[in-house]
């Protein structure tokens, strides 16, 4: 024989909102019959049981990282980031190829600028052209260095506000951690890419300067011929 | 709500790309699904392929997850639909219906996998196989019931959605392991 209140009283005591007058009224009943006691005393003693496990440790494993990094580094190549900047070196190779070989001369005058090849220009006129290119590529390069601080910052805020957005009582420690976090990979990204575009820069001057022993000879030829 | 919160910040900047933050976001639940694994397979290797399972479900549908739910629930649902798969794979239950007649097999198996340890883990390794050999008589879905309940202390409702099933049928399933658990314990005398 069994009670057939044990059930709904053994659901009542493990639901969510056991009000101690419930369960005051549980205990109540147990007190008073024998087969839920019964019952009771075993279901408790399981419970207690199972309550008794012990956390194992988690076996090494890689938490998915190879995978995720691998899928995040060819997102990132995708979005073609460096793709655009590496452009811009090649860009002014070019204009420097233009002026070395074809020995155009730009001359601005009030009317505006007056591009003229081969004749007026001298060995001097193509010092001062590549000293002046040569300025126009640092200050291109700080521009860049701004922009992709820039760039990186805006990135954080933006990850910052989805966070903030996102989280809506965010305790200070949790957004200084992301913050610090944040800040450690973008000093790192613009080091990255100072150093890059740093080679990339050097491996220019070696076009130029071969370029402007080819322009050498090619005067010191014109001016043998003469 | 911190835990909420920390886990949405991390789950943001891991969609970002950051795998820092992805790290710690498998860091803080490893434990709770590995040892989810533990109880609902009976052993380590499988508990280790659950757990791998379930954070590439977590990594492909991040982007899916809407803070309306907590992380943890949602974990969870993906865990519950991992062990049906797994023990859809493995029939599971039909190795763990054979050991009603003696000791379940793979508690030698957890026994097995514990050999190499110090002696401090004995009392623990004593507390886990019992825990083991009792939900090895349950069907995985009695399992499941008497794991989020106990364990991931969900509520009924919570329960009821995960299974499929109204809450009351989620209240029935959780008494009737408890009743099971009780009728095998009277013929093997686990719990003596
Ligand atoms: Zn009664």
């Amino acid at each position: 024989m069994s009670c057939p209140k044990t059930q709904h009283l053994l659901q009542e005591y493990f639901s969510d909102g056991l009000t101690p007058l419930a369960k005051k009224e549980i205990e109540n009943h147990l007190n008073s019959c024998e087969q839920c006691n019964d019952e009771f005393k075993f279901f408790l003693l399981a419970h207690s049981n199972m309550k008794g496990w012990k956390d194992q440790s988690v076996p090494h494993w890689d938490r998915g990282l190879e995978l995720f990094k691998r899928e995040h580094r060819s997102e990132k190549e995708s979005m073609g980031f460096w793709g655009r900047w590496q452009l811009v070196p090649t860009a002014i190779s070019f204009v420097m190829l233009c002026v070395l070989l074809l020995n155009v001369s730009v001359i601005s005058g009030e009317r505006g600028f007056f591009v003229s090849f081969g004749a007026n220009s001298s060995n001097l006129q193509l010092q001062y052209q590549l000293a002046e290119i040569q300025e126009q590529y640092l200050v291109e390069m700080d521009t860049l260095v701004n922009q992709v601080g820039e760039w990186l910052d805006s990135n954080n805020v933006q990850v910052l506000q989805v966070v903030m957005e996102r989280t809506r009582e965010a305790t200070m420690e949790n957004l200084d951690l992301i913050y610090a976090y944040f800040e450690q990979q973008r000093l790192r990204d613009l080091e990255d890419m100072r150093i890059s575009y740093q080679e990339l820069v050097d491996s220019d001057y070696e076009t130029i300067r071969s370029l402007q022993q080819l322009a050498r000879f090619v005067s010191y030829q014109d001016d043998a011929v003469r | 709500m911190g835990l909420i919160n920390e886990d949405e910040a991390l789950i943001a900047a891991a969609l970002k790309g950051s795998a820092y933050a992805w790290e710690k976001l498998v860091k803080r639940y490893e434990s709770r699904i590995f040892n989810y694994g533990v109880r609902i397979t009976g052993n380590t290797s499988d508990a280790m392929d659950l757990t791998q399972e379930v954070f590439l479900g977590i990594y492909r549908n991040l982007h899916r997850f809407r803070g309306d739910a907590k992380f943890s629930s949602w974990i969870f649902r993906i865990a519950h639909n991992k062990a049906v798969d797994i023990n859809r794979r493995k029939r599971l239950t039909t190795t763990l219906a054979h050991t009603n007649n003696d000791e379940p097999d793979f508690l030698e198996t957890v026994a097995g996998d514990n050999r190499y340890e110090p002696d401090k883990k004995l009392d623990d390794q004593q507390a886990n196989s019992r825990v083991i050999s009792m939900l090895a008589r349950l069907s995985l879905e009695q399992r499941l019931v008497i794991e989020l309940k106990v364990y991931q202390s969900l509520t009924f409702e919570e329960i009821a959605d995960m299974q499929g099933v109204s809450a009351n049928t989620a209240k029935t399933r959780f008494y009737t392991a408890l009743k099971k658990l009780k009728t095998v314990s009277e013929e093997n005398n686990v719990l003596s």
